[in-house]
């Protein structure tokens, strides 16, 4: 019996011993709807939501939200992703399409193409594919075309200082 | 006209002056009606039905949690209007979430009928309204057909209706998290175990999903407690009931 397992503790359990306080904080409303893949969670398939996502753990298929994606640090997405807007701290393999803008933080790794209208890139934030700003092309296209066609930049590990 | 469903354990005899004190407020509020006793095998569906039929509008549960699902887990649909009055201090969490207290005050409530529409969730064959609980265990959970979460270990699945869902990073942990569960859908929280270095096991931070319908697959049976009822299951498919449940609640609810 001494080396029996433990058998894992529930220490979250809605019984009596929640205090009162807290139960008064729970009766507040939350507005936001959120997703959140935490740690150790290996999420496969079309995984689509209506609000705000935050990724902690592993996704493989493909990623979409009109709303705001978070990319923790130690995630890891395999997938090509559509989003509102952005933030990246984490690693990403597949094409970036987002509506808004985009945050690449010092922590962040893109392998694949990406679009958007606004693009924030910190210090250290390592990217691999094509950068394209839809917002810009449409400006410039007002005015006449641009010698060499598309306004994108093939960016491969970029130095930032 | 009102009936009260009472449990069988209110036949114990610690409980029968609080009992016969919630009859007497019932009488004052001039709302006491005819009165049936429920067994562990009684089909509560069938009861309520013909009640329905005989011509009550307002069913009462007098009990605890397990009462509570036992009766709305097969009368949810029923065309009427439910009460709930809370008897004894164990197993009565489902109360504070509805706002009704514990006890003879619980009659106040329900005098005061204030009504409010809940949202069910619909599991394997049966309803259950606040909370559905899969114990840790080796699963697999697929979301609206699109796609699925697992875990390197175990896992632990609770899906909230109205409960929010409480839960501490360890033992240790002073506060309390709480993550709401928001109305016209469901909430799946997952909570994946990792093993400690020797025995024993860990719980990771929790993932949320919200979800209309979702199905949980495990090789090996696991435990499912729903609204206080426990079940071995290899295949549980939960989705939101498209019904509602006309309920009588306090206005100290926490929804």
């Amino acid at each position: 019996m001494i080396f029996q397992k433990t058998a894992p503790k529930n220490n979250f359990n809605n019984s009596e011993d929640i205090p009162e306080e807290v139960l008064d904080i729970a009766s507040q409303p939350k507005d936001d709807v959120e997703t959140v893949v935490g740690p150790s969670v290996n999420v496969e398939g079309d995984f689509a939501s209506e609000g705000n996502i935050i990724v902690k753990g592993s996704v493989a298929g493909s990623v979409h939200t009109s709303r705001h994606l978070s990319v923790e640090v130690g995630a890891r997405i395999m997938a090509n992703v559509r989003a509102g807007s952005a933030k990246i701290s984490g690693e990403v393999k597949g094409n970036v399409k987002v509506k808004d803008s985009l945050e690449l933080t010092s922590t962040a790794r893109v392998v694949g193409d990406i679009e958007a209208k606004v693009l924030v890139v910190e210090a250290g934030a390592l990217i691999h594919g094509k950068v394209s700003m839809p917002g810009l092309e449409m400006g410039d296209s007002k005015g006449g075309r641009i010698r060499g066609g598309k306004r994108a930049e093939e960016v491969a590990a970029p130095e930032m200082v | 006209m009102y009936v009260y469903l009472y449990d069988n354990f209110l036949r114990q005899k610690k409980f029968d002056s609080v009992v016969r004190s919630i009859e007497v407020q019932l009488t004052d509020y001039g709302i006491a009606g005819k009165i049936l006793r429920l067994a562990n095998y009684t089909d509560a569906k069938q009861i309520v039905d013909d009640e329905i039929k005989r011509g009550a509008k307002t069913i009462v549960i007098v009990g605890n949690d397990h009462t509570f699902g036992h009766v709305l887990s097969r009368a949810a649909t029923c065309d009427c209007l439910f009460g709930f009055l809370p008897v004894g201090e164990e197993d009565n969490t489902i109360a504070k979430v509805l706002g009704i207290p514990v006890g003879v005050e619980a009659c106040g409530v329900l005098s005061r009928r204030l009504k409010e529409k809940l949202d069910v969730g619909w599991v394997n064959n049966r309803y259950f309204v606040s909370q559905l609980h899969v114990l840790p265990a080796k699963v697999k959970v697929i979301y609206d057909e699109k796609f699925s979460a697992t875990a390197n270990d175990k896992m632990e699945v609770v899906v909230c209706n109205l409960q929010p869902f409480f839960w501490k990073n360890n033992k240790n942990d002073e506060e309390h998290q709480i993550v709401h569960p928001q109305d016209g859908k469901l909430e799946a929280f997952l909570r994946p175990l990792t093993k400690k270095r020797w025995w024993g096991y860990n719980y990771e931070a929790p993932s949320v999903f919200p979800f209309e319908e979702m199905e949980i697959i495990g090789k090996d049976p696991f435990t499912v407690e729903a609204d206080g009822k426990v079940s071995k299951e290899v295949k549980v498919k939960i989705r939101l009931a498209h019904g509602k449940i006309n309920m009588i609640v306090g206005r100290n609810r926490k929804f």
